[in-house]
């Protein structure tokens, strides 16, 4: 499993969910959505400090600017080892929120062409994050 | 309410070892302790029923004094309300399942009461049949009903379901936890089933040397609460396979069986009968209603 540290900056709350945005560096903001609030989860406070969960199967890998695009965890990462098997391949990539691992298809990988080296942008839905209170 | 104060010393495999326990466990209360073999589990069942002198201290049930060392009280075995169950059954093997509960029946315990247990239990069909022809799971409720007709103000599981398949063992804990709260039963369960004391317990006591070194909700003691996730479950590695760049972990959890793809490396650290907590967000799965075709 994917883990960053962060704090805690912001919680939004609507009924039961909250979506929490959560500073992992200066420049790297996380978020992710949780049916938990501050009355049910004490740690949902600013500047309490979280785990950021995340598996690797659920790393979208994206070249160039992503923008166009509805996901809002955007990390920007440099791939410093690869793996191509027959259906899968495994990347470990670096960045400035720590390093991390993403699982895509092998087909994927060669379609983008990617190698040691390549910069991308590394892509989380907010559904797939879990946080846990440190 | 029942007070227990215990001290003992016990020859555990290490060597001499001092149980040293205050538990007080609140009428209607299930409980269950939990900890490896030799920490004192068993010892604490038997001073509990009086079938083991403690060295020192008190056990008080309902205002009522079962043992105070200092005082030298110590009611013998059958003048305490308790009943017991084992692993193993301990029936009587020469007589019948009827018989069974008959002879251990009190006297304001009376035939219709019998008859109304054997229907509760499922045990019609099996009155007059003798242990031996029974399946496990049959002697164990045949053991369970015993230890009711007793009209216990505690009952005592010393891993009644721990021999029993996990079917068996899944209906079985069924039957506990309606005899518990129908016959307002404190009961105290000896378990190493992770998912059977998240089911069962109210507050699991953890033992380590004869100490208590935690104790809470089975959720707070076993299920990592700080964890943001809501779909969790407990369960039992069965098996680890690796495939490429990724590995499939297939989980029991209760009588469902199923996977969980995770990285080599946590692979790596997973052994089959591993207890693991097998936890997603509520987001992902899909529902699909069940109908009757």
């Amino acid at each position: 499993m994917n883990n960053f540290e962060g704090f805690i900056k912001t919680v939004h709350v609507n009924g039961n969910l909250s979506i929490v945005d959560i500073d992992v560096t200066s420049d790297i903001l996380m978020k992710a959505i949780v049916i938990d609030t501050p009355e049910t989860a004490s740690y949902l406070k600013s500047n309490a400090k979280v785990s950021i969960l995340f598996k690797e199967t659920e790393v979208i890998i994206g070249l160039g600017d992503q923008s166009g695009i509805s996901l809002q965890n955007k990390i920007p990462a440099i791939i410093t080892h690869l793996e191509i098997g027959n259906l899968l391949c495994k990347l470990d990539l670096k960045s400035d929120a720590g390093i991390f691992t993403a699982i895509i298809s092998a087909a994927a990988a060669v379609a983008l062409d990617l190698k040691v080296e390549d910069e991308v942008i590394a892509m989380i839905k907010l559904n797939e994050v879990m946080l846990r209170s440190l | 309410m029942i007070q227990i104060d215990l001290n003992k010393k016990l020859q555990a495999a290490e060597g001499e070892m001092l149980l040293k326990l205050k538990i007080d466990i609140e009428k209607g209360e299930f409980v269950t302790l939990y900890g490896a073999s030799g920490v004192g589990k068993t010892s604490t069942l038997r001073m509990i029923s009086g079938l083991l002198n403690p060295d020192a201290g008190k056990i008080i049930v309902n205002d009522e004094v079962w043992f105070d060392q200092s005082k030298k009280i110590n009611l013998t075995p059958q003048k305490r309300k308790v009943g017991y169950v084992f692993q193993d059954y301990a029936l009587f093997p020469q007589m019948t399942v009827l018989e069974n509960l008959q002879f251990a029946q009190t006297k304001k315990y009376g035939a219709k009461a019998i008859t109304s247990l054997i229907e509760l239990m499922e045990l019609g069909q099996l009155q007059n049949r003798k242990p031996e022809t029974l399946s496990g799971g049959q002697k164990q409720r045949v053991a369970l009903a015993r230890a009711l007709v007793q009209q216990p103000e505690i009952l005592l599981l010393d891993e009644p379901l721990a021999a029993l398949d996990t079917t068996i063992r899944y209906k079985l804990q069924e039957y506990l936890k309606q005899i518990h709260s129908e016959f307002k039963l404190t009961t105290i369960l000896i378990s190493h089933d992770v998912s059977e004391i998240v089911k069962l317990a109210d507050r699991v006591i953890c033992l380590e040397d004869g100490k208590i070194i935690n104790q809470g909700t089975p959720e707070h003691v076993f299920i990592n609460q700080k964890l943001s996730g809501k779909f969790k479950f407990t369960g039992e590695v069965l098996k680890v396979s690796n495939e490429e760049l990724i590995s499939i972990v297939t989980v029991r959890i209760h009588t469902e069986v199923v996977k969980v793809v995770v990285q080599p490396e946590e692979a790596q650290n997973l052994d089959v009968g591993d207890k693991v907590l097998v936890v997603s967000k509520a987001f992902n799965p899909l529902l699909y209603k069940l109908r009757a075709r």
